[in-house]
């Protein structure tokens, strides 16, 4: 990472000068989304390949075509893995149509808190794009441009302009189960109302109504309520959008939440957004698997045309088109019995064999595909082996997936990176298998016979929430935390890389005691916001991930130090704790160890000294414990059990202890020595047991 | 505002624009990606880009060495026409580049036999450097011995080179002003060529309208097809001397916005009309008859029409050639009614490609354009092939026009001998 901090700096100053001229995009490479699970358990969703080639080429194909220089990518899950891919790609060459092509990690939960970073960094400089890291577009984007640049310098309010693409009642490509309604003034494009549609109507209480604000209907000679368009979540916007989005720190999503919250405040702010809607020229998202399906029939068929396979999008693919839409690359071996039908993409180093009937299916690299089998509306990425007379039919088999003989995979079926189906297997609608380990536990789950067989290798995967119909898979943008949440605990980052790393306006994030007067302030206001804020939640009983969530979103705005995530948890905990106590009756012991034992990592998340020999963030967080116990009445007591408790969960070691007893920070005043004394003998206890503790580190180390 | 967003679009010409301060192997990937975007896509953008490209690679490269600037041009073209193979044009333009180095290479080791030779005058033909393929001099010879038996017009286009080098004249090479050694630097003279080429290209549809009265006649009802600039000029030549009739057919789905606008006379806002044609006149404003009827209509109106003249894409060393969309049913209907068959082309779109598999020539353009992607039903349970060209074999062909004049279809493979050489053709 450092090289490239050192690297951006100067660019982006570069970037500043030329304001005018320069177009900036922003591509969220995570949606904060699990439409695509379990594939985005080992990969990030915008490097899943459609018809061979990843979702994020397309994209950037698509900015490229708009002549858009500066890109700015945030990546979310597996960051690491797309950072990879992105410097060795083309992108990065200095061929590259980007001047600038920032990487940008964060430790982000939803599109809102993406755009607060991207606020807090000042980079964007005018009107920008945004769009997810899966929009697949051959729309040239002058048109929205032109009108979207003189429509604001006409009024400043017009802050967004969406390009929508008109697709007729029913169309493959549109979300079946969610529908986005737009209701349009269409004298100025103006969007005034949006509202998504549950198609699933039995499952919320008021059914599949649209609520249209009486003002709308008085105030507009004319309006359209569409449900014909494809959202392809293209946004030209306007910096003000950013500060909205700061603004309002509650939305996550950018259509369920932003949209239809600035559409509502349109009285108290009075910002228009405006829509662009495209009648030709392809435009879409791969926004969930039927997208997909639909999108990948799409390129075969050349509706997203230059942007089909036979463009060689990537280096190194050699596809070529024959007839009846068969995209084949170099060095595939085909059977001469074998019958290759329509709609097909074979990658190169693939084999057929015989007898084997294949169409409608994109066949990735490398692929063995036994003797008479027959795939019909299958998507076989990379390496696959699929053994002979086996039967796929509308499922995706990843990369390294193996399925053997006499084997049936019916339709809807997801078979993720690595899995082994054994012999004579039938593998039925819409099951999900995977190998990678679920996200709370760490070791990789059992194989499970009863799914792939003796001596396959895979579990079913199920979502707690929603495990209905994966294909057809329910509610439109995130719901907010259901999905943040598998996007938090998916994510490698511990929370020391807080923000972004190339943010060099972000300021130093540790050691920030010596600050000036008006940021101490601003510290006090975030210690205070934050411990309301954990409190709350801890009073509600939430999930230590929701709560740790907020602690970091609000972490990022205040750009808050460390030691003051620990005084904001340490008053809020006690708070809880001393309530705990007078309402619930409960003892100390009792409650410090509810408290501590739920909310462990929250903790744990703002210690980072572990690997080192002074400890000066677990003292500091003993000492303000102590600080905070002074004016308990049974302070003592309470101070005794937290020390024992943060002992037994690992989350304070010995050293610590030494060293805080020692700290004169601890034993400054009268109160101060009080309040710890029956700590005491805790502390003496330890001196002596610390011999036999020596395996500590290690449990501690894989935590970080 | 919208000024700055049009420009904003990557083409032609901002990629002209950014050659001059990209570096070479930035410049390579450019255009390669603007190919593969189809940003660049007519043939003679294709064949300008290309061109201006091979000027900088020529003048970036370090080398003297004349068979380490073929390789060097060879690998840029062999990229350059892997990213788009249905752009002929882009392999014409490094055929003749190639061509070119060769030429100068030859003329140049010759002039250093010669000086080693100590000035005799002994038959420069024969004792070529012994290295050299054996073949080379022979298509020399048949080149130049071709070049000078045709037109002075043909001569002076064909080979961009200085007469004085020309074998058979060495005395007039001036040995003295050469400097001796493998050492001497070729390329100034290989630029020189390629901007002759590039001249070429801007000059090559006058130079074809410059036959235009030799074709078309008074009072004769012509047929053409798609917005072709090299037909409009052709056509505005004629019509400033002339009254005739012309049919165009409007080239649905593919072209008809440009031919509508063509007729009309409204600047269509494409890359293609930066310069003099979008102040061109169209041809109703010359007092010509101007009729614009769907391509359905063609057959019907082929009984009528004397003479049809069509543009091309590429055309192909059989005398076929690969262009718009319907073409071939307008030949195929021209050669039921016994019309003849005009197609005019620069030479820089004759490839030396024999079209064995012409289905492959052939590129599938955008379904949505032929029906509505917003028709979700069709676009479920239908495919949909838009082909953007046609290949219409030669014997449906009965002239070409050339910047070098008319020939018959079965006279091209002289021409791709004239300005190919062999070993360039698989290069």
């Amino acid at each position: 990472m450092a090289p490239k901090k050192g690297g951006g700096a100067p660019k982006q100053r570069n970037a500043a000068e030329e304001v005018e001229e320069t177009l900036q995009a922003v591509v969220l490479a995570d949606t904060f989304e699990t439409r695509f699970e379990p594939f985005t358990l080992d990969k990030p969703r915008c490097l899943l390949p459609l018809a061979n080639t990843p979702l994020i080429e397309y994209t950037f194909e698509f900015l490229a075509n708009a002549g858009v220089e500066e890109v700015f990518l945030y990546g979310g899950a597996h960051s690491d893995q797309l950072e990879k891919y992105i410097n060795a790609s083309k992108w990065r060459a200095s061929s590259s149509p980007f001047k600038q092509l920032t990487f940008l990690k964060s430790t982000s939960t939803s599109v809102g808190d993406v755009m607060r970073d991207l606020d807090g960094k000042h980079v964007i400089t005018g009107d920008f794009i945004v769009l997810s890291g899966d929009v697949i577009s051959n729309m040239p984007i002058e048109g929205a441009l032109a009108t979207h640049r003189a429509r604001r310098e006409a009024d400043k309010n017009a802050i967004m302009t969406m390009v929508l693409r008109e697709a007729g009642r029913n169309h493959r490509t549109k979300s079946s189960s969610v529908s986005p309604v737009f209701v349009v003034d269409p004298t100025k494009d103006r969007c005034l109302h949006y509202e998504e549609i549950d198609h699933h109507a039995e499952h919320s209480e008021h059914g599949a109504r649209l609520n249209i604000d009486t003002e709308i209907i008085a105030e507009h000679s004319e309006i359209d309520i569409r449900q014909d368009l494809i959202d392809c979540s293209i946004d030209i916007c306007t910096p003000d959008v950013l500060s909205l989005w700061s603004d309002s720190f509650d939305y996550q999503a950018p259509r369920k939440q932003f949209l239809f919250g600035v559409l509502k405040d349109y009285e108290l702010n009075g910002k228009t957004i405006h829509t662009y809607i495209i009648k030709d020229h392809y435009a879409a998202r791969a926004r969930n698997l039927k997208a997909y399906d639909a999108i990948s029939k799409d390129v075969i068929s050349r509706w997203t045309y230059p942007l089909c396979p036979d463009t060689n999008l990537l280096p190194g693919h050699t596809y070529e088109l024959r007839k009846s839409n068969l995209y084949q690359e170099q060095n595939v071996t085909l059977a001469r019995s074998c019958i290759v039908g329509r709609r097909v993409v074979i990658g190169q180093g693939t084999s057929i064999g015989e007898k084997t009937t294949v169409k409608n299916t994109v066949l990735g690299r490398n692929c063995k595909i036994g003797k008479n089998v027959t795939l019909d509306g299958a998507y076989i990425w990379e390496n696959v082996v699929i053994g002979d007379n086996t039967i796929v039919n509308q499922a995706i088999v990843a990369d390294g997936a193996v399925v053997g003989n006499q084997c049936k995979v019916e339709s809807g079926a997801l078979l993720s990176y690595g899995v082994k189906i054994a012999d004579g297997i039938t593998i039925g609608e819409g099951i999900r298998i995977t190998k990678s380990p679920k996200e709370d536990d760490e070791a990789a789950p059992e194989s499970d016979p009863a799914v792939v067989g003796a001596g396959g290798e895979g579990y079913e995967f199920t979502r707690d929430e929603d495990s209905d119909d994966e294909e057809d898979d329910a509610s439109e943008t995130s719901s907010g935390l259901v999905y943040n949440m598998a996007n938090l605990s998916l994510s490698t980052e511990s929370i020391s890389t807080l923000s972004s790393e190339t943010s060099d306006f972000a300021g130093s994030r540790a050691g920030s005691y010596g600050t000036s007067v008006s940021e101490e302030e601003k510290e006090d206001h975030f210690v205070q916001d934050a411990a309301v804020s954990v409190y709350d939640s801890l009073r509600d009983e939430v999930t230590s991930d929701v709560v740790q969530l907020e602690l970091v979103s609000l972490r990022m705005t205040a750009n808050a130090s460390d030691n003051q995530v620990r005084r904001a948890v340490v008053s809020a905990f006690m708070k809880r704790i001393g309530n705990l106590m007078d309402e619930s009756q409960k003892s100390a012991s009792q409650a410090v160890r509810d408290i501590f034992g739920t909310y462990r990592e929250i903790v744990e998340r703002s210690l980072f000294d572990r690997e080192t020999a002074a400890k000066p963030d677990q003292v500091d967080l003993l000492v303000l414990l102590q600080q905070d116990l002074v004016t308990w009445p049974k302070g003592d007591t309470v101070l005794l059990f937290t020390a024992k408790e943060l002992y037994d969960l690992e989350l304070i070691e010995e050293e610590a202890y030494e060293q805080w007893w020692d700290d004169e920070r601890s034993s400054g005043t009268e109160d101060m020595r009080k309040v710890r004394a029956q700590t005491q003998q805790f502390v003496d206890w330890l001196a002596n047991a610390e011999e036999e503790d020596s395996d500590e580190e290690e449990e501690e180390s894989d935590d970080e | 505002m919208p000024s700055t967003s049009l420009a904003l679009t990557p083409g032609l010409a901002s990629f002209l624009k950014s050659l001059k301060t990209n570096q070479i192997d930035t410049s390579i990937d450019n255009l390669i990606s603007l190919l593969k975007r189809r940003q660049i896509r007519h043939s003679r953008s294709c064949a300008t880009a290309t061109a201006y490209l091979l000027l900088r690679v020529i003048s970036a490269c370090r080398t003297t060495d004349a068979v380490k600037l073929i390789e060097r041009v060879q690998s840029v073209g062999r990229r350059l026409v892997a990213a788009q193979p249905r752009e002929m044009v882009v392999g014409n333009i490094v055929r003749r580049v190639l061509g070119l180095i060769r030429d100068e290479a030859e003329d140049d080791r010759e002039a250093d036999f010669n000086l080693s030779e100590a000035g005799s005058e002994s038959q420069p033909q024969t004792p070529r450097v012994p290295d050299d393929a054996s073949d080379v001099p022979s298509t020399r010879l048949d080149g130049s011995t071709a070049r000078t038996s045709l037109t002075s017009m043909f001569s002076l286009l064909s080979h961009p080179e200085p007469e004085p080098s020309l074998p058979g004249t060495p005395s007039s090479a001036s040995p003295s002003g050469r400097v001796p050694g493998p050492s001497k630097d070729i390329r100034a003279e290989v630029m020189e060529g390629i901007n002759e080429i590039i001249d070429e290209l801007g000059q090559v549809d006058d130079q074809i309208s410059a036959y235009a009265l030799d074709h078309i006649h008074s009072n004769e009802i012509i047929l053409t097809h798609t917005s072709s600039t090299t037909v409009q000029k052709f056509l505005l030549k004629a019509a400033a001397k002339r009254r005739f009739t012309v049919i165009i057919a409007e080239s649905f789905p593919n072209n008809h916005e440009a031919t509508h606008s063509t007729v009309s006379g409204a600047s269509a806002n494409d890359e293609e009309t930066l310069s003099t044609e979008s102040f061109q006149k169209p041809l109703i404003a010359m007092g010509i008859t101007v009729i614009l009827i769907p391509d359905s209509a063609v057959f019907a109106l082929m009984s009528r029409v004397n003479k049809v003249i069509l543009g091309t894409h590429s055309v192909l060393a059989n005398g076929g050639l690969v262009a718009a969309a319907g073409t071939r049913v307008i030949a195929r209907a021209a050669k039921v009614h016994q019309t003849p068959v005009v197609v005019v082309s620069g030479v820089y779109k004759l490839s030396p490609v024999y079209p064995f598999d012409f289905e492959s020539l052939i590129e599938y353009g955008d379904a949505s354009k032929v029906i509505g992607y917003e028709d979700g039903d069709l676009v479920d349970q239908i495919d949909v092939q838009n082909p953007l060209y046609d290949y219409v074999p030669a014997e449906l062909v009965d002239l070409y026009i050339t910047n070098l004049g008319g020939h018959a279809p079965s006279y091209l493979y002289r021409i791709v001998s004239d300005h190919y050489r062999k070993e360039d053709i698989h290069f």
